[in-house]
Formats: structure tokens, C-alpha cells, sequence
């Protein structure tokens, strides 16, 4: 993957983060979910949004550590 | 040369400054309310617009911001966040403030002092239209025979020092202003600063012709036996009673924390947000739409009912015994349909009710004991939820249930088939010649049992006492000037 694609990947989470915890509260304000569900549901996000940008962000050079 | 900054932050900014100046040109606006419920959609279309502009940067190979939403726009977020969420509690009639009392204690601080209202006796004529203007206590309002409206209560004044006490009640004296028809009457309650607090408890007798209006006002209101139109759709009152009342009722609650109403002529509208509901025999149509966090229990309804709330859509043509809805359950007996019933992550229990029904349940078991005398169509749909039909042994009907997951079980006998479709179930046939009942659930048990003795007694009982003369209901309804029944007929059309 290239680093524009991991870039990319990188700036989207916030917006998205935003949108879902917009969606979350909303739900709880129409007593559809606690606020204990909206913590769970915030944490697997990030978790997901993490794991995808982990995916695109390019391997590091083999080789050990540069000094 | 710089790359073009974010044009998310302008944006917001622009739409922050367009709701302060709509603020500005409406000051009716409620602009508290207005950020208390719909703060999570700014949010979403927050990062909706950073969502845009970041994907219209990588497909037009722009530069690509390293983070779509910056640290500071996120402090901004759970500025929001918390200013929104405390705003949309403190405006719950439920709330943990007031759950804990501490509500009371804050009007604590300082002392009580009382003052006397005068008494005010007025000729205002047999049908005078009354409005309590930015009231702030408890005020009684009685309608008696005659021609004479007279005023009396006293003043409870919460203050540091007796000085500001005296000062407060002087500046706050009560008035009763005539012009016309229209008698005015103000307490001046908001001429006061914010050292005294005033509460004004008034007892008022009025002609019952007279029409009761009250505007930005708090408190409690009990009002009874006037033949006027109540409306009580300005301000937040906490507490409504409402009873023997000959017009119509309009009320907009604003965190009520109850909401009685019972024997009215008219129709009655009832719309906001609040805690509990009791509307029992009311002659007009009933519409109850909002957001109720207690319990909403309807009885004896004349004429169509809509009952609308955040997870509940109600229409029946009549209510002749109740509907109960608390948070996660609905109970309902002797309704007259059509009716037609959505509920969301809802149990549902509805006995004795006539004519069609159409049930909509995404989450929640649904349990139904029609009146087999006039039972009418059934459709009803759960996404997820057991499904249960009791009728009587001698009901006659043409049965199709389906489910996708889960096992069907029949007390009809051979009359029903019954057949396995992967792992749900299907169930068809007729007993006699009857409405079609069709019942659905995607993950659930279906169950079509006949009803005990004591099921169909209760049923039977009810039929008796809608058709009968010994029906309390029917009893107290004649006692009202009815509207036209070609009123109902075209309303229940309407509505369905």
C-alpha cells in the first residue's frame, strides 16, 4: 500500500469517529441505548478504524534499528 | 505555497453563527432545546463535511490532512458533548437532579417569607377568556355558576434578608386586567432579579363559561369544571390536572413531570415531553405525541385516539377500557379497531379488542386475546419475539403464521397444518369461516392456543358491557354533548 492510501486511511478516523459517536448519543437520547453501550461501541470503532489504517500503513524496512 | 487550510472549521463556524442569528430574528426560539436534542446531529454533520472534504483531497490528489478532525476540534467535540448531554438531563422531568431532591434544596438557600394576596372580585361576564400571564407557583382555578371572578392566594418569597423579601412582594403585585372579553392576569413575577425568588399560589374562582389560556408560565395548574377551551401550550408547568372540562384541551408539555386529565367534552391534544400521562374520559379525539418517560395510561376514549411516542405509534377508533404504556411494555384492553399498533423493543398485550388489527413489533414478545364476537383481519409482524394468539374454542378464522427461527405450537388440531421449513415453521388453515389472521416472526415462537374459560369470560364481559346498558363508560358518555359520530367516522378514516 502506499502512503497516500495510509494517509488517507490515517485522516478518515476522526471524521468517522465523530459520525458514529453523533449516531451514538443521538440513540441514547431516543433511550435506544445506555451509555455504557455507547463507551463499547466508541472503543470497538477505534479498534477497527486502528486495525484498518494498521493494514495500510507500508511494513517498516527490514533491517535492524537505525541508530 | 501553503496548502489550503480545512474547510470544515469555517463551515461549522458559519452554521453556528446562522443558529444565533435565527436566535436573534425569533427570540421565541428555544434555543436551549433546540442544542439539548439535536446536538448529536451537529455532530454528525461535522464529520460528515470533514468526511467529504478529505475523501474530495484523495481523489483530486490534494494534500491530505494528517489527522480529519485536529486535537482542538475534538476538545471543542466534548465541549459539546457535555454541554449538550447536561442541557438535555436537566430538561428530563426524571432527571438525578430532581430524583435526588436537590432541586429543592437550591431554592432552600434563604428564607421563606410569606405575603397575603389580596382578594380581587371582578364582574367579567359569563364567558370571559383568562390568561395567566408568566406565572410562576401553583394556581387553582375553579368554575362556578354566575358572573363574578374572584382571586386570592398568597406570595412565598425565597430571600437572603426581609428587606429584599418586602422589596420583591411590592414589585410583584398581583393584577387582574380587563379588556373586552379577555381578563388578564399577571403577577409580575419577572420583574425580579435574581437575589429573590417568587412563588405565587393562587385560588381562583371563575364563571364556568370562561376559556383558560396560560402563556410562559411554571408551576403547577389544576383547573375544573369549565365549559371553555383550555390551552396550555406556553411555558414549562410541571404539574397539569384537568378535569370536568366542556371544550377543548391543548396542552405542549415541556418536562411535566404528571399530566392529568379526565371527564372532557372536546378534544384533547397533548404534544411535548414529560413524565407520566392519565387521560381518562375524554369525549373528542385524543392525539398524545412526545417523548413520556413514565407511564401513559389511557382510559375510556370516545372517540379515535393517536397515541405517538419515540418508540410507540398507537391508533385505535375507540378505547373503551385502557392502554397502558411504560417503558418496554403495552398493555391494552377492550380497544375498538381498526387498529394499528408500531412498537419498537416493546412486550405487547392487547385483550378484547374488536375489528382489524395490524401489529408492528421489531423487538418484543406480542401477545393477543381478540374478542372473537367481532374479530376482524389480523396482520402482525414481530422482527424478534414470541407471538401469542388465544382465541376462544368456537372462534372461526383462516390462519397462515410463519417463522423464520423458531417452533410453532397448536391447540387447534387437524384443522391447522403444521410444517417445518428449515428451522422456522409454518402453520395454515381455517377453522370455519373467518378472517384472515395472519402472524409473523423472524426469530421467535409462534403459539395459537385456545383461550381458558376465565380468558373468554373476560372477553365476553367486556362485549357485554360495551353493548349493554350497564357499560360505566357508555354511561358516562351519554351524559356528554357528543360530537357528530360522522365526525369520528371521517376522522378514523384520516388516520387509517
Amino acid at each position: 500500500m502506499n502512503s497516500r492510501a495510509a494517509l488517507f486511511a490515517q485522516a478518515i478516523r476522526g471524521p468517522i469517529l465523530l459520525i458514529t459517536v453523533g449516531i451514538l448519543f443521538a440513540m441514547r437520547q431516543a433511550r435506544v441505548l445506555e451509555l455504557s453501550s455507547i463507551v463499547a461501541v466508541v472503543l470497538i470503532v477505534v479498534g477497527v478504524l486502528k486495525l484498518v489504517e494498521r493494514l495500510y500503513v507500508p511494513p517498516p524496512p527490514p533491517g535492524g534499528p537505525r541508530l | 505555497m501553503r496548502s489550503r487550510g480545512s474547510l470544515t472549521g469555517p463551515l461549522v463556524l458559519i452554521l453556528v453563527g446562522f443558529v444565533f442569528l435565527v436566535r436573534a430574528l425569533s427570540p421565541n426560539l428555544r434555543l436551549t432545546d433546540l442544542i439539548a436534542h439535536y446536538w448529536p446531529y451537529g455532530l454528525i454533520l461535522w464529520g460528515v463535511i470533514a468526511l467529504i472534504e478529505v475523501c474530495v483531497r484523495f481523489r483530486g490528489n490534494g494534500p491530505i490532512p494528517r489527522n480529519g478532525v485536529s486535537g482542538g476540534a475534538w476538545a471543542v467535540v466534548i465541549f459539546i458533548a457535555l454541554f449538550g448531554s447536561s442541557t438535555f438531563e436537566m430538561q428530563r422531568p426524571d432527571n438525578w437532579l430532581r430524583q435526588v431532591g436537590f432541586e429543592s434544596g437550591i431554592q432552600a438557600f434563604g428564607e421563606e417569607h410569606q405575603y397575603p394576596v389580596n382578594t380581587i372580585s371582578r364582574n367579567v361576564g359569563a364567558t370571559p377568556h383568562i390568561i395567566l400571564e408568566d406565572f410562576r407557583g401553583d394556581a387553582k382555578i375553579r368554575g362556578t355558576a354566575g358572573t363574578g371572578l374572584s382571586l386570592s392566594g398568597q406570595k412565598s418569597i425565597a430571600s437572603f434578608d426581609i428587606q429584599d423579601a418586602d422589596k420583591a412582594n411590592a414589585a410583584s403585585p398581583v393584577e387582574v386586567l380587563t379588556e373586552g372579553n379577555t381578563v388578564t392576569i399577571r403577577c409580575h413575577q419577572d420583574r425580579l432579579g435574581t437575589r429573590t425568588s417568587v412563588s405565587t399560589n393562587l385560588d381562583l374562582s371563575v364563571p364556568s363559561g370562561a376559556s383558560v389560556e396560560a402563556s410562559d408560565s411554571r408551576g403547577s395548574i389544576d383547573i375544573s369544571s369549565v365549559t371553555g377551551n383550555v390551552d396550555l401550550s406556553g411555558g414549562s408547568i410541571e404539574d397539569i390536572r384537568l378535569d370536568d372540562l366542556g371544550g377543548n384541551v391543548k396542552v405542549e408539555a415541556r418536562g411535566t413531570h404528571s399530566i392529568h386529565c379526565s371527564n372532557v367534552k372536546g378534544t384533547l391534544d397533548l404534544h411535548g415531553r414529560g413524565n407520566d400521562v392519565e387521560l381518562e374520559n375524554i369525549a373528542g379525539q385524543v392525539t398524545v405525541s412526545g417523548d413520556y418517560t413514565g407511564t401513559v395510561s389511557l382510559r375510556a376514549l370516545a372517540k379515535p385516539v393517536r397515541l405517538e411516542s419515540m418508540r410507540t405509534q398507537l391508533d385505535a377508533r375507540q378505547v373503551t377500557g385502557y392502554v397502558r404504556l411504560d417503558r418496554g411494555s403495552l398493555d391494552a384492553k377492550d380497544l375498538v379497531g381498526p387498529v394499528k399498533l408500531t412498537a419498537h423493543a416493546t412486550d405487547v398485550t392487547l385483550a378484547g379488542f374488536t375489528d382489524a388489527l395490524e401489529v408492528e413489533v421489531d423487538r418484543g414478545d406480542i401477545e393477543l386475546r381478540p374478542e372473537h364476537s367481532a374479530m376482524g383481519r389480523m396482520v402482525v409482524h414481530a422482527r424478534s419475539g414470541n407471538i401469542e394468539l388465544a382465541v376462544p374454542a368456537s372462534a372461526h378464522f383462516a390462519l397462515s403464521a410463519d417463522t423464520e427461527n423458531g417452533e410453532i405450537d397448536n391447540q387447534f388440531g387437524d384443522g391447522l397444518k403444521e410444517s417445518t421449513e428449515g428451522r422456522g415453521a409454518r402453520l395454515e388453515g381455517s377453522i370455519g369461516s373467518g378472517p384472515d389472521v395472519n402472524l409473523i416472526t423472524q426469530r421467535g415462537s409462534i403459539t395459537v392456543r385456545k383461550a381458558t374459560g376465565e380468558e373468554a369470560a373476560e372477553t365476553k364481559a367486556a362485549a357485554g358491557k360495551r353493548g349493554g346498558k350497564g357499560d360505566p363508560v357508555l354511561q358516562r358518555r351519554s351524559s356528554f354533548t357528543l360530537a357528530a359520530d360522522t365526525f369520528a367516522a371521517h376522522s378514523a378514516a384520516l388516520i387509517f
